[in-house]
Formats: C-alpha cells, sequence, structure tokens
C-alpha cells in the first residue's frame, strides 16, 4: 500500500483518490486489531494479578472502540443504494457490523473487568491465559481472511484466491471451537472450585469465560459473512 | 471587402481557439482521466501526449468525421452563405458556451453532440424543419446507446482476458510480463492499420489495402518486442504480488493513453477546426467548397486550445470519471482505454460522430460489470447520462438565440 501512496506526482491525484467501501473496512480491521493486542495481553497480566496498568488499558480499549465507531458510521452513512459493488452490499454490511461487534465486546469486557478487580485463583491461570491466547488467535485468523479481500477484488475473485480465501475461513472456524472447547474446560474448572469461591467471585469469573468468548463467536461471525459474501 | 474577411476569419479563429479550449478542458481532459487517475501518467504528461496526439489523429484519420459534422447534419444547398456563414459561427459558440458550463459543472459530456445540437438548432431557424438530415440526427441520436454499450463490452471482454490470462494464474506477473506485450502488439495494430487504410496517408503513400495490414503487423509485432524487452527485467517480489502486475500494465497505459488520445484526436477535434475550415473559404470565396482542406495553422491553433484547455480547466472532468465514478487501478484502466479508443477508433472510420465521454463511461461500467471494480457511484453516472441527454436541446437553443442575435447586430 505503500508503494502505491508515494506514485502521487501531481496534486490532482489527490483529489482523484477516495477511499473505497473495502479499504475502510481494512482500516476498521486495523483498529480490531490493535484493540485485541492490547486487551489481549493486558488481559493476561489481569489473570497473573497485575492490576495496575488495567485502567490504562481499559480507556485505550474505548478510544479505540470509539474511532472504530466513526470509521463504520462513516463507511455505512456514505454506502448509497445507487452504490454498485461486487460484492452484496447487505452482507458486506453485516461483516462489517459483526466485526464492529468485537469491538463492542472487547469495550465492555474491559470496563467490566476494571471496575471489580477479580482475583483469579492459581488453579484456574493456565486455562484462562490459554483460553485468551485462543481468542487471540481467532481474531488474527479472522483478520487474515478479511484482509485477503484485497487480492480478491484486485484478481476480480479469481477461483484460486477464493478457495484460499475459503481455507482461512476453514482456520477461523477451527481456532473457535478450539477456544469454545476451552470454555468449557474453565466452566467446569470454575465449578469445582465453587464450594471454596466467594459467590460473587464465581458470577463474575464465569462472565468473564462468557465475554471473553463472545470475541470469538463474533470473529467468526465476520468470517462466515464473508464466505457468504465471495459465494458465487 | 478586405477588413470584413479578416474580420470574419479573425472571429471564427478565436471561436474555434475557444471551442478547441472546452473540447480540451472536457473531451480531452475525460478520455486521459483513466490513465491520471491510475496514476499510469502524470498531468502533466497527458496534457503534452493528449495535444500532440490528438492533431496526429486529427489530421490523419479526423477528416471523416468533419465531413459528417459539416456537410451531414443540415442541407448547406438550401441556405444562403452569408446566413450560412453567421450560422456555422453561432453553432460554434453555443457548442463551446455549453461544453464550458458542462465542465464547470464537472460533467463529461460530448462536444460532438453539442455541435451537432447547435447546427440542428441554427438549421431549423434558417431552413426549416425539412432541411435537417434527420437521419444523420438519427444516427446520432442511436450513438448515445450504441457507443457505451459497444465500449461497455469491449472493456468487459479485454478485462475477463487479464483477469483469466493473468490472475488466475499460479504466477501473474509471469503471465503478465506475455500478454501486456502482446495486447500492446494488438493496440499497435488497430493504431497502424487505422492511419494507413483508406486515409489521406495512405493514399499519398500509394498503399494497398493488404500492404497496410502487413506494414500494421511488421509494426505491431516490434512494439510487442520492445515491450518484452522493457518487462524482461520486472520480477515477482512475493507470491501473489499483484502490485507488480500493476505495475507492468502502469507502463502499458502509457501506450494505451497514447491510444486513446490519437483515437480522440481522429474523431472529436474536427468539431473544433471543421467549421471553421469552411467559413474560410466561404468568406473569402463566397461558396462553400466541398473539399475543403484544413490549414496547418488552423490544426495548430486546434491543437494548443486543446493543450490550454487541458492545462487550464482539466481537472475537474477528470476528477469525474477519473475518481468519482470509481477508483481505477492500472489493469482496470487499461481495460477501459483499450475498449474506449477501440470503439471510438472503429465508429470515426465509419464517419460515425460518435463521443469518447460516452464511451469512456460505458467502458467503466463493462469493467464494473465484470467486477473488477471496488464500487461503481451509480449515482454520478445517472447524472452524465441526464447532461448528455440535456446536450442536445440546450446546444440547439443556445445556437438559436446566439444566430438570432448575430442575425440582428449584423443585419442580414
Amino acid at each position: 500500500m505503500k508503494k502505491e501512496e508515494n506514485h502521487f506526482r501531481a496534486p490532482v491525484q489527490d483529489v482523484l483518490r477516495k477511499k473505497s467501501p473495502f479499504e475502510q473496512l481494512m482500516e476498521h480491521m486495523g483498529k480490531v486489531r490493535e484493540c485485541i493486542d492490547i486487551l489481549g495481553n493486558g488481559l493476561i497480566e489481569y489473570y497473573k494479578g497485575n492490576y495496575k496498568d488495567f485502567s490504562e488499558i481499559t480507556s485505550k480499549v474505548s478510544q479505540i472502540e470509539h474511532e472504530a465507531d466513526l470509521i463504520k458510521s462513516n463507511l455505512r452513512n456514505h454506502l448509497p443504494g445507487t452504490l454498485f459493488m461486487p460484492v452484496d452490499k447487505g452482507k458486506f454490511l453485516w461483516a462489517l457490523r459483526e466485526q464492529d461487534k468485537i469491538l463492542d465486546h472487547a469495550e465492555k469486557l474491559a470496563v467490566m473487568l476494571d471496575m471489580r478487580h477479580t482475583k483469579i485463583p492459581k488453579k484456574l491461570q493456565d486455562v484462562f491465559i490459554d483460553h485468551i491466547k485462543l481468542v487471540m488467535k481467532t481474531v488474527k485468523a479472522m483478520e487474515v481472511a478479511v484482509e485477503n479481500i484485497k487480492d480478491l477484488v484486485e484478481t476480480s475473485f479469481v477461483k484460486r484466491e477464493r478457495e484460499q480465501t475459503k481455507r482461512f475461513i476453514r482456520d477461523v472456524h477451527k481456532f473457535e471451537w478450539e477456544a469454545d472447547q476451552k470454555k468449557y474446560d474453565m466452566t467446569k474448572a470454575i465449578y469445582d472450585l465453587e464450594k471454596k469461591l466467594d459467590p460473587m467471585d464465581t458470577y463474575h469469573l464465569l462472565k468473564i469465560a462468557d465475554w471473553v468468548d463472545d470475541i470469538a463467536d463474533h470473529a467468526e461471525n465476520v468470517a462466515d459473512w464473508l464466505r457468504s459474501m465471495i459465494a458465487k | 471587402m478586405d477588413y470584413t474577411l479578416w474580420l470574419i476569419i479573425g472571429a471564427s479563429s478565436a471561436i474555434a481557439f475557444y471551442m478547441a479550449w472546452s473540447i480540451g478542458a472536457n473531451d480531452v481532459a475525460n478520455s486521459m482521466a483513466t490513465a491520471v487517475g491510475a496514476k499510469a501518467i502524470t498531468f502533466r504528461q497527458a496534457v503534452i501526449i493528449a495535444g500532440i496526439l490528438t492533431v496526429i489523429g486529427a489530421v490523419f484519420v479526423g477528416p471523416h468525421v468533419t465531413e459528417t459534422v459539416k456537410k451531414g447534419i443540415v442541407d448547406i444547398g438550401s441556405i444562403e452563405p452569408s446566413t450560412l456563414l453567421l450560422g456555422f459561427i453561432a453553432s460554434l459558440l453555443a457548442a463551446a458556451i455549453w461544453v464550458t458550463l458542462a465542465t464547470w459543472k464537472e460533467m463529461p459530456i460530448s462536444t460532438t453532440h453539442s455541435i451537432v445540437g447547435a447546427l440542428i438548432g441554427f438549421g431549423i431557424v434558417c431552413g426549416g424543419v425539412s432541411c435537417i438530415n434527420w437521419g444523420k440526427v438519427g444516427s446520432v441520436v442511436a450513438s448515445w446507446v450504441l457507443s457505451p454499450v459497444v465500449g461497455c463490452i469491449l472493456a468487459f471482454i479485454i478485462f475477463k482476458i487479464i483477469v483469466k490470462l493473468i490472475f488466475a494464474k499460479e504466477k501473474p506477473v509471469k503471465s503478465a510480463k506475455i500478454i501486456g506485450p502482446i495486447i500492446i502488439g494488438f493496440t499497435a495494430l488497430l493504431i497502424v492499420s487505422s492511419l494507413l487504410m483508406k486515409t489521406p496517408l495512405g493514399n499519398t503513400l500509394q498503399i494497398s489495402l493488404y500492404e497496410a495490414f502487413l506494414i500494421a503487423l511488421i509494426i505491431s509485432i516490434f512494439v510487442a518486442l520492445i515491450g518484452m524487452i522493457f518487462l524482461r527485467k520486472i520480477q515477482e517480489n512475493i507470491v501473489e504480488d499483484y502490485l507488480t502486475v500493476e505495475g507492468i500494465f502502469r507502463k502499458l497505459q502509457i501506450i494505451t493513453s497514447c491510444y486513446v488520445a490519437f483515437s480522440h484526436g481522429a474523431n472529436d477535434v474536427a468539431n473544433a477546426i471543421g467549421p471553421v475550415a469552411g467559413i474560410i473559404p466561404l468568406a473569402s470565396t463566397g461558396v462553400l467548397s466541398p473539399s475543403a482542406s484544413i490549414p496547418a495553422w488552423l490544426l495548430a491553433l486546434g491543437g494548443i486550445g486543446i493543450a490550454f484547455g487541458c492545462i487550464t480547466w482539466g481537472r475537474k472532468v477528470m476528477r469525474t470519471v477519473g475518481g468519482r465514478i470509481t477508483h481505477l487501478t492500472n489493469t482496470r484502466g487499461f481495460s477501459v482505454d483499450f475498449g474506449a479508443a477501440t470503439t471510438v477508433l472503429v465508429a470515426s472510420k465509419l464517419g460515425m460522430p460518435i463521443s469518447t465521454s460516452h464511451t469512456v463511461v460505458g467502458a467503466v461500467i463493462g469493467v464494473g460489470l465484470a467486477r473488477g471494480l471496488e464500487a461503481v457511484d451509480l449515482n454520478i453516472i445517472k447524472k452524465i447520462v441526464i447532461s448528455w441527454l440535456l446536450t442536445l436541446p440546450i446546444a440547439a437553443l443556445t445556437s438559436v438565440a446566439i444566430f438570432l442575435c448575430l442575425r440582428t447586430i449584423v443585419g442580414i
């Protein structure tokens, strides 16, 4: 992309440049990547019991979510009915919506965790960390799949690129499934400890498991909409 | 009388320059817009290419269309020479004003159709409805539908070829290095054969059709080989290196934008100079000679006017075609250029006054239909089509108004 931009030589070309919906989708995805990176690493620290920087992470996540919201509404508001796109516009908007949901959930999770610093029992720490890592992997896989739209559009949806995108989407499904399994392990481990834990802690731990897993679910939804977008 | 003659020649040349300026600002700008929009050439290069090649196109292929514009629309036999003189000036001015207005509104319209509309307007006023050759007008109207459709189909096909033969392959860069020069060779074949077949140049060199084709074939093979040599050093940097493919087409697009400029010159430049070429002998001898040759200084005037128009207001229409309808990459721009230029060139060979603007917009839609574009703004296309439909009536009415004013002033 850098190479493209450097090619501008005459001022007129700056005027000619208008961001396409796909470029804006990529931009939005950049925000998702940034947010999940910060939140994921923050969560790992949180699970280990370091709450020191978490408030800062929460405000950062909030900030990114807001920026992404602006991109999303700008894209959605400027996608008139008369715009002719190579993919179904409805499906495109659903993919965007699901992508935005990832950020919504990330923000909700961060704010909630910051309200009450729940101590994660030593026994649960490993499975919690494994889970967030799998969720991050799912989002990463989704990013790879979404990134591939660029190639799809460039080649006007040739078979080879479509097959490649489908492979990336299968990766998303695989990681999401693994994250789900991990979540069941987590839930089971929490129930095993229910006698020793404070009820409020139990409630909060179960909520964490649910809400972190929601992120992976929405990443999978993005991949699903992507799949139906490229279907012939 | 001498002073009057010079006055007429001076005034009509000035108006011709104005018309050439508006053609440069609107028509040429929109034919070069895809190349500039896809960053194949800079704005300045576009102006230079347009200036030189449109004149070449006008000199060697243009006369076909000039005849149509000059004699086809209005039955000049039934109108007095002096009235005809005023009529030509009025039509030229009216057409130029409408094109200026459209350029100001950033709409790519057809200069051909403005001049046709203006001629119809003045023809009806001084000769009545019967002196208009409605068959010719019908063919102009038909070209509204025909030229975008043909441009659309050709661009669709060429883009599909690029996709099938380059993007669908395992090594797109390698395929592009083979396919690119072949398409360029084909382009050269079309240009050279159109230069030599049934043209003044072909006649003076006394080349038969068969020989012309042979010469064109040799030159095109030569061009293709040069293309191969230029592209030889390009290597793919990564797997699926589409950026390099675009880079190759960026180079190839220089050729196609020359092609567009050339075919545009063949078709549209005559609009500005043609009527003046009729006015000058009319003013000096009082009769419209059937085979008015276009003097060299007039062509130069047209060329400079076009380049000047492109420099000053060219950006306006370029913004619409090169950016507002859709964002074009090099492979897309190449397909649009090729489709549009081929349509225009074939049409001018057939003596049909069609419009570059119409074909370019049609070609953009063609690439869009081949799922090649990220987003096409149909709203802008709708506005453009409306401006096309308005061209004929508005040019006609303006021309009538100017003609009546002039007649009152001169007192014929």
